[in-house]
């Protein structure tokens, strides 16, 4: 019918970026699973999947009680050694019968919650992505699910758990359905965005990595609007803005990559949502600002270097 | 020019999961404890007696259903060396051997139980196939479990359903709630609750439950369990005569150069009716361990292409004659 994820982003709970084989350490959340990492072009490691099992009602706009029962796949990622992700997701589908069966059918589908009696998927849609949609209490917990395996990886005892700046988790809860292309991004609180995708085929594990990069790349732009506003250029002294910019720079600003890991014939998704509202346009046009600060305050200083040097 | 299409390949960034040749059944001829083995070979030679028609009858009916009449079976043999250890593979193995063929039975593959909870030599590396399995178990979770908390877990048990909600008071004033039923969460009508044990714990040394081991030696031979994407405790020839130290055995031996495959695509095992609560505890146990969906795929479309149609739920790839 359609699938809905979550994706919790935020700022490695570490002083420092992390090395490759501590990301290996870090995310290897099952014994005999090998944590994948990519080099190129940026380096991105993956932890194993892990299910949880549920039984409960699903989203619905309507308020109709839609009951739901398998598993949600969770895993987490860390990119640059630096950015810290949680991702859950659960394809919802038609169940055969209309009463629960031996657990053992819905482990045999891994990833999947079936819907038992009568659903539309837009109702669920609706009301999991939706605006102000009413999250009902035993309703499906994606963000309680997700939020738990980010907290295993961020109360790692391999981080020291002192990250240079403070910046709260954004969350990305996505549905994708198969149709004609279409993507739409919403910005709904400070922490909250919402993705609906309809793509071409069927649905594949692709669609789950387009979207933990949107999510990335949003938490990335984010965070810097918030570092620059932090800085209130302009208010306060250069050296001091300065000062409050240099995290940015230490720790953010190489790290933009957009569509470095998202399948090819997803990339159209990607270039829409650079077209409108255009990510890459904003991040350049922040990076520059910040880069042009540190630069001015650079030039004060060596100009105020060669004053006192021709004295 | 017309576009380049490049493409660019991480081998540390792709999931790798071997593959593992299959026979269509595996049957477990017996399982041997210390107290069979104290009870004498005649003990031994009951069990092959009564095991020898059921496997006859397991042969016939895979070659009935199997194209071709081609069926692959394999038998094994489980030697207890976990929970006690007792005399040597050199005295006892030849026993044994000699036993089943009084019977005409042959023994394909022998493995050691302790093998199931861990095992470290040369060839395969350190393997903790009971850790591993532990961490592929996923709760069956009751009604109304919404994610919002994690799965509600007694530390080393595993059940099919809820629990009976705490009944004595918990403090001495206090006032006892009447005993509510715990449930099964996929019940028709009542319940039949069961709640496993998997380990306990003496100090810092865990000991894991019978049930555990027996389920993680199914998933064994039903070819599923991967570690680091490669096939564990593939099974070896045996070099030499049979040693004089359980620890200097393979975890499986391959006894009969010509046997078909170790793991297959479903298992039997001939026990005796006094092994029932347990095997009841290893399928509560295997109905809710998450196979690799890659593992999975890869069972399906091999048992596909040979037109073998095969149980989608893992236990009901699990059979028993008790006898």
């Amino acid at each position: 019918m359609l699938v809905i994820g979550e994706v919790h982003t935020g700022l490695l709970q570490n002083s420092g970026e992390i090395s490759e084989p501590a990301c290996r350490q870090v995310l290897g959340l099952m014994s005999g699973e090998t944590v994948r990492v990519s080099r190129r072009p940026i380096v991105h490691a993956l932890s194993p999947e892990r299910l949880t099992g549920v039984d409960c009602a699903l989203p619905a706009a309507s308020g109709s009680r839609i009951r739901g029962v398998g598993t949600v796949v969770s895993r987490c990622a860390v990119t640059g050694g630096r950015v810290a992700q949680g991702s859950s997701y659960v394809r919802v589908a038609r169940s055969e019968t209309d009463r629960r069966l031996s657990w053992s059918h819905y482990l045999a589908r891994p990833g999947v919650v079936e819907v038992l009696g009568k659903a539309k998927a837009a109702d669920i849609a609706e009301g999991f992505a939706g605006d102000g949609a009413p999250r009902g209490h035993g309703c499906l917990d994606l963000t309680a699910i997700t939020g738990r395996f980010l907290d295993l990886v961020q109360t790692s005892p391999l981080l020291n758990r002192r990250a240079p700046f403070r910046m709260p988790r954004t969350i990305l809860r996505w549905v994708a359905e198969t149709g004609e292309p279409s993507i739409g991004f919403t910005l709904h609180t400070e922490q909250e965005r919402s993705l609906r995708l309809t793509h071409p085929g069927p649905f594949t594990p692709a669609v789950v990595d387009l979207c933990e990069d949107l999510a990335m790349h949003d938490w990335l732009l984010t965070s810097l609007l918030v570092v620059v506003e932090r800085a209130r250029v302009g208010a306060t002294p250069a050296a001091e803005v300065a000062a409050r910019l240099s995290p940015a720079v230490d720790h953010l600003l190489h790290l933009w990559m957009p569509a470095a890991r998202v399948e090819e014939r997803l990339t159209p998704f990607w270039e829409s949502l650079e077209r409108r509202p255009g990510f890459s346009r904003q991040w350049r046009s922040l990076v520059d600002r910040v880069r042009d600060q540190v630069a001015v305050h650079t030039l004060a200083l060596l100009s105020a270097n060669a004053e006192t040097g021709g004295r | 020019m017309t576009p380049v299409h490049a493409t660019f390949g991480e081998v540390a960034a792709e999931r790798r999961i071997a593959s593992v040749p299959l026979s269509h059944v595996s049957v477990e001829l017996g399982h041997l404890y210390m107290e069979d083995f104290e009870a004498g070979p005649a003990r031994l030679r009951e069990q092959f007696r009564r095991v020898a028609p059921w496997l006859a009858t397991i042969r016939s009916v895979w070659r009935e259903r199997v194209p071709g009449g081609r069926a692959r079976v394999s038998t094994c043999f489980l030697v207890d060396d976990y929970f006690s250890r007792f005399s040597t593979p050199a005295e006892l193995v030849p026993m044994i051997l000699e036993a089943a063929a009084e019977h005409d039975l042959t023994i394909d593959y022998l493995a050691r139980e302790s093998a199931c909870a861990q095992f470290e030599d040369g060839r395969s590396g350190a393997v903790e196939l009971a850790r591993l399995v532990e961490d592929r178990l996923v709760d069956d979770p009751p009604p109304d479990t919404d994610g919002s908390r994690p799965p509600v877990k007694e530390t080393g048990w595993l059940c099919n359903g809820s629990r009976s909600p705490l009944t004595t008071p918990l403090q001495a004033m206090g006032k006892a709630r009447p005993w509510e039923p715990p449930t099964q969460n996929a019940k028709r009508g009542h319940s039949i609750f069961v709640d496993v044990e998997l380990w306990d714990e003496r100090g810092a040394r865990r000991t894991w439950s019978c049930p555990f081991l027996a389920a993680v030696w199914q998933l064994l031979r039903l070819g599923l369990l991967r570690a680091e994407g490669r096939v564990p405790l593939p099974p070896v020839p045996l070099e030499g005569a049979w040693p004089g130290d359980w620890d200097r055995l393979p975890a499986v031996v391959r006894i009969n150069p010509q046997a078909a495959p170790f793991s297959a695509y479903t298992t039997l095992s001939v026990l005796s009716p006094r092994f029932l609560p347990v095997e009841l505890a290893v399928r509560t146990i295997l109905s809710q361990v998450a196979v690799d969906d890659e593992v999975l795929r890869q069972v399906a479309a091999r048992s596909e292409s040979e037109r073998v149609r095969l149980e989608e739920e893992l236990v009901d790839r699990v059979s028993y004659v008790f006898t």
